[in-house]
């Protein structure tokens, strides 16, 4: 049976489809190894070659296996495990010989297309695993049956139909038990905000389209200018480059307490957050999150952190008052450290202090500085010298919304003004039809939050340099040279990106309808399910009444054919037409030789239908029926034609 | 033995001319282990029938011309004193023979007349207490004049329901008596006859007929047109012996059109045959009006 080509081409295409989609879990030269193992499989099938020895395959998978092994601190347990287990399959794949060794293939292989839920959730993914597992089940199926079983699509889909109500109950209300072993941490390159901010990393962000978070407001949407979702805070500067103080970032914190002279309950802006795998642990929040669900924790300065780097995508609810963060006093004293160089920045700052003693009036004056004196927003800065404060402010004027909140905290911080620059996303796109907002990584965004009267307050410098920026989007006010850099390639078909739009939409609501679905969610389910038992009692009974009834109808119906015989039965399903003209006491076979008289061009059909008839009907011949269906069903065109022709006559 | 079967049927309609129908019939009512009533005008070849059937079967043959001062002992046979041996030794009647035509069934009395059914039911006969088992196959061919004729007494119902089927041959078409006509005579053409099939495969081929398959939806369908018949008064019920009867002329006649089921049109073909006399036994065999009417009324969906 193994020699059977089909089946070995199918189990290389799912080997092949299961590395492109654990492509992410391996290095480089793992999936080359993989690769040409497949491949040389695919060889052996194509030149009908036999399988190669179980001795070589052995000696083989235990070499690439211990080089895996030594690997292992690169790689990380999982993804060892994933390249054992897509190894063995491969080895096996190549050496195979018996029937029950491809039964092992076949469950393994079953393993590993569920393996690929680890690394991948959006909807795309989960279709094209769902069809390789079609594909699995088929190669499962094929090896149980005989040679000639051919799969009744019609059947199959009428079986799929029956258990769609038990499928859809088991992902409902079968309980999300928590995993029975822990998955280890997976090493991969993380995406979105990083936790160092030098001038050049949002630059990248821009150009890229895809999601960073989408968001559900269960409050009204709060207005543009108050969508700076917060992501990071870098607070340590080294004179170039910004960095997280990760020793405070990812710790959970005392409770954020909003200020006081805010009642607290009005301003609630309540929302979900559907994140990205970004693997990493900062997520997002609006201005001062004060509670948020149990899957992620809020870390001082008001950073939402997940225990977890994000490997998974995330869904989880946080509630903001869009007020201040307010600031601890050993926060004041983090936030004032300077780092040497930049002369004439210090010299600037310390002039500004002079001249406005007062907080609030300083960073005025510095926002009418930014705007008064012709600073331009641009994708493409030109390089900053040693000094790159100095060199920005004073010489290119030219930058990013990095370099502008860069700059704007070190000034800041000269004046002995506490500060920090807040790396995050401001904006995204409201789809009211769908009613969520996606936030893109290109929507990633740099600002810098200044203390005063004991809270961080916001201060935006890029919204004084270029105010469409925040009120609209990155697009419009660019220049056109530039635009055209970001709309480049396939952006600039409109039908594409409608379609993206579309799926990114259905991506959308995957997230919250099944990925969303939690245990939380389940137990919400349940209560609101006991809630309406009654009313539930009433459609219980209404559905037990309407299937009593269907069927007392079905035995009904079923005693009523009783009295035809199963060759009957068939007879009167395809030949209905050709039958309604038999007088009603004339036997049927007496009536199809009469018919074989009257039209001749049918008269060899009609013979064999009686033959077989007669044969299923009179000696109670299963196979004779068996093949009077299929003569039936295969001659249906011509039997058509016979109708046709009756109906005409 | 069916191709002979089929030469005997080939050779009984050189001497029954024009007739073939009737002549399947009647070998039909021989496989099927039943007894035939011929009833026809006199010299319609009844007795010819007869005849040619037991010649070409190779079976003894007797016949006996029933009249009203026939004696059951006439029929069956006696004890008769043998003054030599000083002892009484029984005398066969005709019956003893393996086709009896029974001519003029209806002209003897009802004693002799119920003398012969119950040989040909019980295929023996008990004389002076003492039981005699008739030779295999027995057969009868009886006929009569139609009713109407002086000097009948009519079978009763429960005589005529013995006999499997009741034919006619009726008049040969033109053709037929034509070529009848040319011929010497129909003894001499009698005489050509030759046995064509022994007793002993005859008893084989009747042995068949049981073992011929009829299915369920088969019998549904018999049973259908057996029910028609009863709670009706324009005719009297048929019973289960006639549906038993029924069935099994319908397995003979499948077995001679070589067949190894009984088709719905086989019990139709047979029906009027077997039913007719028994729904109205005093109807004239070439007429079949109420199985008609039950065949017509009977819907046959299979």
């Amino acid at each position: 049976m193994l020699e059977r080509k089909p089946l070995l081409l199918l189990w290389s295409g799912i080997q092949l489809s299961l590395l492109l989609l654990l492509n992410q879990a391996f290095a480089l030269w793992v999936s080359a190894v993989f690769a040409v193992l497949m491949l040389y499989r695919l060889l052996t099938v194509f030149k009908a070659r036999r399988a190669v020895s179980l001795g070589l395959v052995n000696i083989l998978a235990g070499v690439i296996a211990l080089a895996f092994f030594l690997q292992i601190k690169q790689s990380g347990v999982l993804h060892f495990m994933l390249q054992i287990l897509l190894l063995a399959a491969t080895a096996r794949l190549l050496a195979l010989q018996h029937l029950y060794e491809a039964r092992q293939l076949v469950w393994v292989h079953y393993f590993l297309i569920a393996s690929c839920f680890i690394l991948h959730q959006d909807m795309f993914v989960a279709v094209i695993v769902l069809s390789v597992l079609f594909a699995n089940l088929y190669s499962h199926y094929r090896l149980f049956s005989v040679a000639t079983a051919k799969i009744n699509w019609l059947q199959t889909g009428r079986a799929a139909l029956i258990i769609l109500p038990l499928w859809l109950g088991m992902f409902l209300l079968f309980p999300r038990l928590p995993p029975f072993w822990q998955i280890p941490n997976t090493k991969a390159a993380t995406t979105g905000l990083s936790d160092s901010l030098d001038p050049g990393s949002i630059e990248q962000l821009v150009q890229d389209d895809s999601p960073a978070f989408r968001v559900e407001f269960t409050s009204a949407l709060p207005a543009r200018e108050q969508l700076y979702w917060r992501a990071r805070l870098y607070e340590d500067f080294d004179g170039r480059s910004w960095q997280v103080n990760t020793s405070r970032q990812y710790q959970r914190g005392n409770q954020i307490t909003a200020s006081n002279e805010l009642s607290v309950s009005a301003n609630l802006t309540d929302y979900s957050i559907i994140a990205e795998a970004s693997h990493q642990r900062g997520l997002f929040a609006l201005a001062t999150p004060v509670s948020s669900s149990d899957n992620v924790f809020i870390a001082p300065g008001g950073m939402l952190s997940s225990h977890k780097p994000v490997s998974q995508r995330v869904s989880y609810q946080v509630s903001s008052v869009l007020a201040p963060v307010v600031a601890t006093s050993a926060e004041e004293q983090l936030n004032l450290r300077l780092a040497p160089g930049n002369p004439q920045t210090k010299a600037f700052a310390t002039r500004l202090k002079q001249q406005y003693p007062d907080t609030d009036k300083l960073v005025q004056a510095l926002a009418s500085y930014y705007s008064q004196q012709p600073f331009f927003y641009s994708l493409t800065p030109p390089r900053l010298g040693s000094n790159s404060i100095d060199a920005f402010l004073f010489d290119s004027r030219t930058g990013f919304c990095s370099h502008y909140a860069s700059a704007t905290a070190v000034i800041l911080r000269q004046a002995g003004i506490a500060a920090r620059v807040v790396g995050g996303y401001q904006g995204g796109i409201w789809y009211p039809e769908q009613g969520y907002l996606a936030v893109r990584q290109r929507e990633a965004h740099a600002w810098v939050e200044y203390l005063h009267q004991g809270a961080w307050h916001r201060f935006d410098p890029t919204a004084f340099v270029a105010p469409e920026r925040i009120l609209n989007n990155l697009d419009s006010m660019l220049p056109e040279q530039e635009r055209a850099l970001l709309n480049s390639g396939w952006r600039q078909f409109k039908l594409l990106q409608t379609l993206r739009q579309q799926f990114m939409h259905l991506d959308y609501y995957w997230s919250v309808w099944v990925l969303g679905f939690n245990d939380n969610e389940q137990r919400e389910l349940w209560r609101s399910i006991r809630r309406h038992l009654h009313l539930l009692g009433y459609t219980l009974l209404l559905i037990s009444v309407i299937a009593v009834a269907a069927l007392a109808l079905y035995l009904a119906r079923a005693r009523h054919d009783k009295t035809l015989p199963a060759a009957a039965k068939l007879l009167y399903q395809h030949l209905a037409p050709l039958l309604s003209t038999k007088q009603p006491q004339q036997p049927v076979s007496v009536f199809l030789q009469g018919c074989m008289a009257k039209y001749p061009q049918y008269s060899p059909l009609l013979s064999d239908i009686k033959s077989l008839y007669d044969k299923a009907l009179y000696q109670n011949d299963a196979s004779a029926l068996a093949q009077l269906k299929v003569e039936l069903k295969q001659h249906r065109r011509q039997l058509r034609r016979l109708h046709r022709a009756i109906k005409n006559a | 033995m069916l191709a002979q079967l089929h030469r005997v049927e080939q050779s009984l309609n050189q001497v029954i001319l024009g007739k073939p129908e009737q002549v399947r019939l009647a070998l039909c009512c021989l496989l099927a282990e039943g007894h035939l009533l011929l009833e026809d005008l006199p010299g319609m070849g009844k007795t010819t029938l007869a005849h040619a059937l037991a010649n070409s079967l190779g079976l003894s043959y007797r016949r006996v011309q029933f009249t009203n001062d026939l004696l059951p002992g006439d029929l069956i046979g006696m004890n008769i004193y043998d003054t030599r041996s000083q002892q009484f030794h029984f005398q066969a009647g005709p019956v003893f023979s393996q086709v009896l035509l029974a001519d003029e069934i209806n002209r003897a009395s009802p004693k002799t007349q119920s003398a012969l059914l119950e040989a040909m039911e019980e295929k023996q006969v008990s004389v002076d207490g003492e039981t005699r088992s008739l030779p295999k196959p027995f057969f009868v061919i009886a006929t009569q004049n139609p009713l109407f004729h002086a000097g009948t007494s009519a079978l009763p119902e429960s005589q005529l329901d013995r006999f499997m089927f009741r034919l006619s041959l009726g008049f040969p078409d033109k053709q037929a008596e034509h070529l009848l006509l040319q011929c010497d005579s129909s003894s001499s053409r009698l005489e050509l006859l030759t046995e064509q099939l022994s007793s002993e495969q005859l008893k084989q081929l009747q042995a068949q007929v049981p073992k011929i398959t009829a299915s369920d939806a088969l019998l549904d369908y018999l049973l259908s047109l057996v029910h028609a018949s009863r709670h009706r008064s324009d005719m009297l019920p048929l019973s289960p012996r006639a549906s038993k009867a029924i069935l099994r002329a319908a397995k003979a006649f499948a077995l001679i059109n070589q067949r190894e089921f009984v088709s719905a049109s086989d019990v139709q073909q047979v029906f009027p045959y077997v039913a007719e006399h028994r729904l109205d036994p005093s109807s004239a065999a070439q007429e079949s009006r109420l199985s008609q009417l039950l065949l017509q009324q009977t819907p046959c969906p299979i």
